[in-house]
Parts: C-alpha cells; structure tokens; sequence
C-alpha cells in the first residue's frame, strides 16, 4: 500500500513537472529535436556505420561475405591506383588556390563602386549555375582539337601545330580539367566574398582614406581581417571539395588517361568492379584524411588570424584588471 | 540601378539555358542491340504466369500449319482476317517503314489486314501484356523461360524442319519445336567504309591482323580518311565492343569463352600466329603506336562519328552489326557501309559469332484463323519483305537475297558455361578487375594510352593482365586447367 502511493506520488510528481514551465521547455526541445535527429541518425549516421562495417569485409552488393579485418585497408595504402589518385589532387588544390585569390581580388574591386558591376558579377557567377553534366559536355568539346579552344588560341596568333592536346597529353589533361572547376566555382566563391565585404562598416574606409590608407592597405588590414570567417570557410570548402573533385574528370575524360581522381577510382571500384568493401575502406580513408585536413587548416588559420577580437578581448581583460586594480587602490585610501 | 540588375539576371538565365540546351544527351549506350548473342541471361518468366489458362497449351502444334508447308503468294490468299503486331521498333514506326512493309504485304495478302503497334519500353510492356493474353497475334518474343513458350506461342515447326529455312532456329526452342524466328542477325565483325578501302587500293579484305593494320597503313597513306576511329571517349566502345570478340572469333574454339577462359593459367600469352585474346588486343595498340587511330582521341564524339564514316571521313570502326545501320542512316552514303569478318584466322579459317535480334512471337491463345495469317505474315517478312537487309542485320532467312556478306566465314555461338560454374566468370571479373564484356572500358582504354605515350609496351599490358588473372583464380580458388 505504502508502495503503490510512491508510485502515484511519482506519477503525480512527473504530471506536475511536465505542467511546470521548466518541464514544459523539456518536452518541446526534446520534441522539436527528435524528428530532425532521428532522421540526420537514419540518413546519414547510420549508413554511414554501415559503410563501415563494409570495409571490413569482402563482398559485393549481392551474394556472401566474408570478414577480411583491415585486409582492404592495406590494399588502399598499397595500391597504386588508389591512394596514388590523391596525387591529382594536388592540381585542384593548385586549382583552389588561384580560384580563391582570383574570386578574393575580383570581389574587392567589385564591391567598391564600378561601372556595371552587377553586370559583371552575374556573368561570373553564372557558370555555378549550370548542371554540372552539362559543363563537361560543354567542356569536351570546348578542348577538343581545332574547336572552341584552339580557335580562339588561333585568333591570338598561336599555331594549331605548336599547342598541346588539352585531354590528350598527360602533363597537362588534369590542369585542363582543374580549369573547368575553377570556372565554374570561382563565381561563387567571389559572391560569397562580396557578401562578407557588404558587411563591412565604409566608415573605416573613409577614415584609413583620411589616415592615408590606400586601396591595398585598405585590403590588407580593413577587408580581410572583417571577413576571416568566410575566407577560411571558403578555403575549407575548396580543399574538401579538391580532395573529393569527381564532376570534371567523370564526365569528361571518364577518369581515363591519367586523370583519375580519388572519387572516379572510387565508383570504378564500387561499381564496376563490385568490391564494395574495398571502396567503402576508401571512403573512409578519405573521410579521416578529410577531418585531418580541416583540423590543420583551423590551426592554420589560427595561426594567421591572431583576431583581432582575441586580442581586443585580451585589452579589455587587461583594461578591467587594471580597472579593478585601480578601483581597489582608491577603495584602500 | 534595378534595371541593371534585372539585365543581369536575365542575361545569365539566358546563357544558362543555351548552354544547358547543349549538353545533349548521351544514348549511346542505349543502342546497343537488343539482345546479346549469348543467350545466357533469359530471364525469369513473367509473374502472372498462373494466372494464364493452360487448357490447350501443349498440343497446339498437329493441327495448326507449320512455317514450311506456307507456300507464299500462293496459299490462303482469301483468308479474310485482321492481325495486330507489336514490336520494339519505334523508329521505324515512325519514319514510315512499317506501313511500307504492310502495304507490300497487302499487295499480295489485300485480306489480310495488318495492324502495328510500336512500344517504347518494350521489354517490360511486352512481358506484362504476355501475361494478359490479349496482346494481338505476332510479337517480338520478350525474356521468358524455354519451358513457358507452348503457353504463349505457337511453334513454327520442329527445330530440325526450320533449320533448312532460317538461321537460329534453336534460339527459342521447347522440346525440340521452334518457337521463334529473328527478324534479323547480329554478328561479330568489322564496319568499314567501302568506298576508303577502294580509294587506298585494298582490293581483298585483310584477313590476319597483319593484313589488317597493313591495310590501315595503306588508308593513311592514300587517304584522308582516319583508318581506325576508336571511339575511345566513349567508354563502352573501347572495353564493350573489343572484348565481344574474345571466344570464339579469335580462338576458333565455342567453349573457350565461358568455360575455358577462368580456368586458363596465361590466357594472354603470345601464341605467336596472330590468334587469341593477344593478337586480338595487339591489332588496337599497334594500330595506335602506328598512329592509325583518330589524331585526338580523348575528344570523341560518338554520334559524331556516325556522319563521319557515312561520308568516308573513317575508314575502319570495330563495332557490332547491329551498328551498320544507324550508320548507313547517318549520311548520304548508306551503299558504301561495309560489314567485314574480324581479321584474325585460325587454322585458316575466319570465325564470326552470330545470334538473332528479337524474335517473332505467334499468340496461342489466336483464333485459328489469325494463327494462320500470322504466320503468313511472318513468313512474308522474314522471306520476303527484305527488312532484315535493310537494317543492314545478319540474314535470317536462308533463301532471302542479303546484302551481308560473310564469305568463307564459319559462323559460330560461344556456348554458355558449364552448369554449376555460371557465376565464375563474374567473380572473376570482378576479383581481376579486368571485366570482360562487363564494362571493363578502362583496360581497353589503357591499351591506347599505352600505344600513345609509349609508357608501357604491349607484353608489359598482357604481363599484367595475366598476373592479376592469376591473382583472382587463387582467390577464388578456380582450378587452374588449361
């Protein structure tokens, strides 16, 4: 009897804290939250473990599958085809390093007042607009023999016979694809920078004008210290995006002739040859290089932006002791 | 300041839909043939099949007439009946072909009247109103099992009596009666432009792979012409297309291809008479290293290449016949499309492989009547109506005048693996990783950048090859036999 009235006293406890203000912000964070967690849990964690689990067998889509431990692992370091294709992905990080700078300057310049600007801005960013499919088509022919490419070349006085074959030849093939993607990214890139400038107060321009600022300086210490956060979001997306590039080289070049990236090896593996296990260890060797790249890249930028803010906070932190400091004196006398 | 913007907008939605318009699509792998020369994969009958009444399915055959006792043009010309027949090609639906097709029938069948459907999706449509029954009376027969054909169709005669008439007459058989005529033949050669080959002065065509490149390097001597178009770009023209050829054509030998192969310790060895799976691969990166192949080949363009060998712009493409006649239709030139034997000999013999495109269907489950008329018809077009010619396919009927011409070739059929070892190709397939005609375009495709940089040489390729062959048979645990 003494029991049964705990319960109810519980029960009655649990009905008055869900009533209560406390209880009640409980229950709807808990069920705001759940429907968005349970389906980020059921897309994307959990296949992800189960991708993980993968790359410790040996199986295709159908059929057995047999347990081979870190067996795929080994053959992603020692294969050549696999962590060598992460070479190429050097020539997209060369590719995001001039799309970044490119899209920094031309958004600077773009976001003072220039004739025809909004002209210019949508020209730049329209390429980011168009189906990624599509820009490989328009890019196969585009570098193909004695079309768009080397016409326009011709026009500039250059000789068919002296310029290279933009797919063929392999020392150049995967610049040749790296451009495709600068094109197409670097609108973007620079909208995304103009946007962060917008943000910034054209007070401080007049006043490091009057301080004998010019234009570069102006850069240098009023633009790029304001926009930090979304150059070096920028930068994160652009390696990310390097160490994964598949677009151009799937749908030009198919990944033949050298110019297969991590990504194309990736689907040959996991579709073609139907060794999922093997690509799902790809793709997590990818995933830790992936985190290991952005991790460095935040200490990086740490590093480089010693913010402002930081050492403002640090002034004021000084400021208030030496306030404190000072106020205490007074008190004392 | 607005109006700006709006032009700006408007500008670039502009150029975005233009562009985006020009992509195109890539069909290329959509028009590959219907059905493969290898009969392995039928599959499964359809689902309803329970729901189909069996009354009168197994002996329909004693009382209905056969295929061989039709005399055309002479028999039942006042059967008064109307027949429906569905089919697969929509295109010719469309261009008018069929109707000129029926009203030739007419001509010398005016009572009976044809009806045409095209469908679009024919290999699922076909399956689901087969289940129905009500379909019409000749059909292109889809995938159903051997053992269901008494169910649904009426069998034109045994497969020995119709052997003497058409070719692959045992490709729809059910206790030795044939269910199935072709309405035309794939096989396994060479398409070349007829009127390069007379222009570089190549009088007799090459037979061996050393005729054959010989023969190329006569085209790039006395023409303009591209001798050999890879068609690399494209992917499954590389590995699709070159390993079709692997079996039989290049081995002379029927069970090599689906039996032999797994269990074959150095498949890719030199046999030193310009025969097997290396002389076969060889003819492509000498062609290459020779530079007989297409100047950039990283940029081609398959439907490009249609016009192009129509015009005599390419003198050699190795492809299936059932490319010959989206080639003839891509140009002004049709007459001068050629279809030749893949040149490698064995034993002095040239071999092709061959099987029949859809198959024509009689429903059982027709009045007698229409039965008759439809196999009237059919008789008609596969004797008669030239339509097998003219898509440029492999002859069906025997008699027929054809314009294939396969002089002193042995046509011959890989036979499917041996019972219980169906899977060991695929395994090994994907064990290798060198996907024999399962989309292995990227070893195709290494061949010729080897050939065009010189990285590797053609025995380094095959030494690779057989190693990673090697390496999955043990992994596999494939009994090394031959």
């Amino acid at each position: 009897m003494a029991a049964q009235a705990n319960i109810v006293g519980s029960k009655k406890g649990f009905l008055h804290w869900a009533r209560s203000r406390r209880g009640q912000q409980v229950i709807i964070i808990i069920a705001f939250m759940i429907i968005p967690l349970a389906l980020l849990f059921t897309f994307t964690y959990l296949p992800f473990g189960e991708m993980v689990g993968y790359s410790f067998f040996k199986m295709k889509y159908v059929g057995k599958r047999t347990f081979v431990g870190w067996k795929n692992y080994a053959s992603v370091f020692s294969r050549k085809d696999c962590f060598g294709a992460l070479k190429l992905s050097l020539y997209y990080m060369g590719g995001s390093v001039v799309q970044l700078v490119l899209a920094l300057y031309l958004a600077t310049v773009l976001s003072f007042k220039v004739k025809g600007g909004n002209i210019f801005k949508g020209f730049m960013f329209f390429p980011y607009l168009i189906n990624g499919i599509a820009i490989g088509f328009i890019f196969k022919f585009f570098y193909t023999r004695g079309f768009v490419f080397d016409t326009v070349l011709q026009w500039c006085g250059f000789q068919l016979d002296n310029l290279p074959y933009w797919l063929k030849d392999q020392r150049i093939n995967n610049i040749s694809l790296v451009g495709t993607s600068v094109w197409r990214y670097f609108g973007q890139n620079m909208v995304l920078f103009i946007g962060a400038i917008m943000s910034v107060d054209s007070e401080l321009y007049e006043a490091a004008m009057l301080d004998g600022a010019n234009r570069f300086h102006q850069f240098r210490y009023i633009i790029l210290p304001s926009i930090k956060t979304i150059v070096t979001l920028n930068v994160i997306l652009s390696i990310t995006g390097s160490l994964s590039a598949f677009e151009p080289p799937y749908v030009i070049t198919s990944g033949a002739n050298g110019t297969g990236t991590y990504f194309v090896v990736m689907n040959e593996i996991a579709h073609t040859q139907q060794k999922v296990g093997l690509a799902s260890a790809m793709a997590v060797v990818l995933l830790l290089i992936i985190f290991a790249a952005t991790i460095l890249q935040k200490l990086f930028f740490k590093y480089v932006f010693r913010s402002a803010e930081d050492e403002d906070m640090n002034a004021t932190a000084r400021r208030d002791k030496k306030l404190a400091k000072y106020a205490a004196r007074k008190a004392g006398r | 300041m607005k109006r700006k913007k709006v032009i700006a907008l408007t500008l670039a939605a502009t150029m975005t839909f233009s562009l985006a318009a020009c992509g195109g699509s890539d069909e290329g792998a959509a028009e590959t043939p219907a059905a493969t020369t290898d009969e392995g994969e039928a599959a499964e009958a359809p689902a309803a099949e329970e729901a189909a009444p069996e009354t009168e399915a197994e002996a329909p055959a004693e009382a209905g007439v056969t295929y061989a006792s039709i005399n055309l043009g002479e028999d039942y010309k006042d059967l008064t009946t109307t027949i429906k027949f569905i089919h697969h090609k929509t295109d010719r639906e469309e261009d008018g072909t069929m109707a000129d097709l029926i009203s030739n029938f007419n001509a010398v069948y005016p009572n009976i009247t044809v009806e045409t459907e095209g469908i679009t999706d024919y290999q699922e449509d076909s399956l689901l109103r087969l289940s129905t029954g009500e379909w019409g009376d000749v059909m292109f027969i889809p995938a159903v099992d051997a053992a269901e054909l008494p169910t649904y169709f009426v069998p034109y005669g045994t497969v020995s009596e119709m052997s003497e008439l058409v070719n692959f007459a045992d490709q729809w058989k059910n206790a030795d009666m044939c269910y199935g005529v072709g309405y035309m033949g794939n096989a396994q050669g060479i398409l070349y432009n007829k009127k390069v080959f007379a222009d570089a002065g190549i009088t007799e065509l090459p037979k061996t792979p050393d005729e054959f490149i010989a023969a190329l390097q006569a085209i790039k001597d006395n023409t303009d012409a591209i001798p050999l178009y890879t068609n690399y770009a494209a992917g499954w023209t590389m590995g699709g297309q070159w390993d079709a050829y692997l079996g039989a054509i290049t081995t002379s030998d029927e069970t090599w291809l689906n039996q032999k192969f797994v269990h074959t310790a150095e498949p890719f060895k030199d046999n030193g008479d310009g025969t097997g799976a290396y002389a076969l691969y060889k003819i492509l990166y000498d062609a290459t290293a020779q530079g007989l192949i297409e100047d950039d080949y990283t940029t081609t363009d398959w439907e490009g290449c249609k016009p192009m060998i129509n015009n005599g712009e390419i003198g050699t493409m190795v492809l299936g016949s059932w490319a010959i006649a989206q080639m003839k239709a891509a140009g002004d030139h049709p007459d001068d499309i050629g279809y030749m034997p893949f040149p490698i000999t064995v034993n002095g013999k040239q071999y092709a492989t061959a099987g029949p495109d859809y198959c024509y269907g009689i429903n059982a489950k027709a009045s007698e009547d229409n039965k008759t008329a439809a196999m009237v018809f059919v008789k008609w077009m596969v004797e008669e109506s030239g339509w097998c010619d003219f898509e440029g396919g492999y002859p069906i009927s025997k008699t027929a005048p054809t314009s294939f011409v396969f002089d002193g070739v042995n046509v011959v059929n890989n036979i499917t693996a041996l019972e219980g070892e169906e899977d060991l190709m695929n395994e090994m397939n994907a064990e290798s990783e060198l996907s024999f005609n399962a989309g292995g375009d990227a070893k195709v495709q290494r061949i010729v950048e080897a050939a065009a940089t010189g990285a590797e040489t053609f025995d380094d390729i095959m030494a690779d090859w057989t190693a990673a062959w090697n390496a999955a048979q043990e992994e596999c645990g494939i009994e090394v036999l031959y």
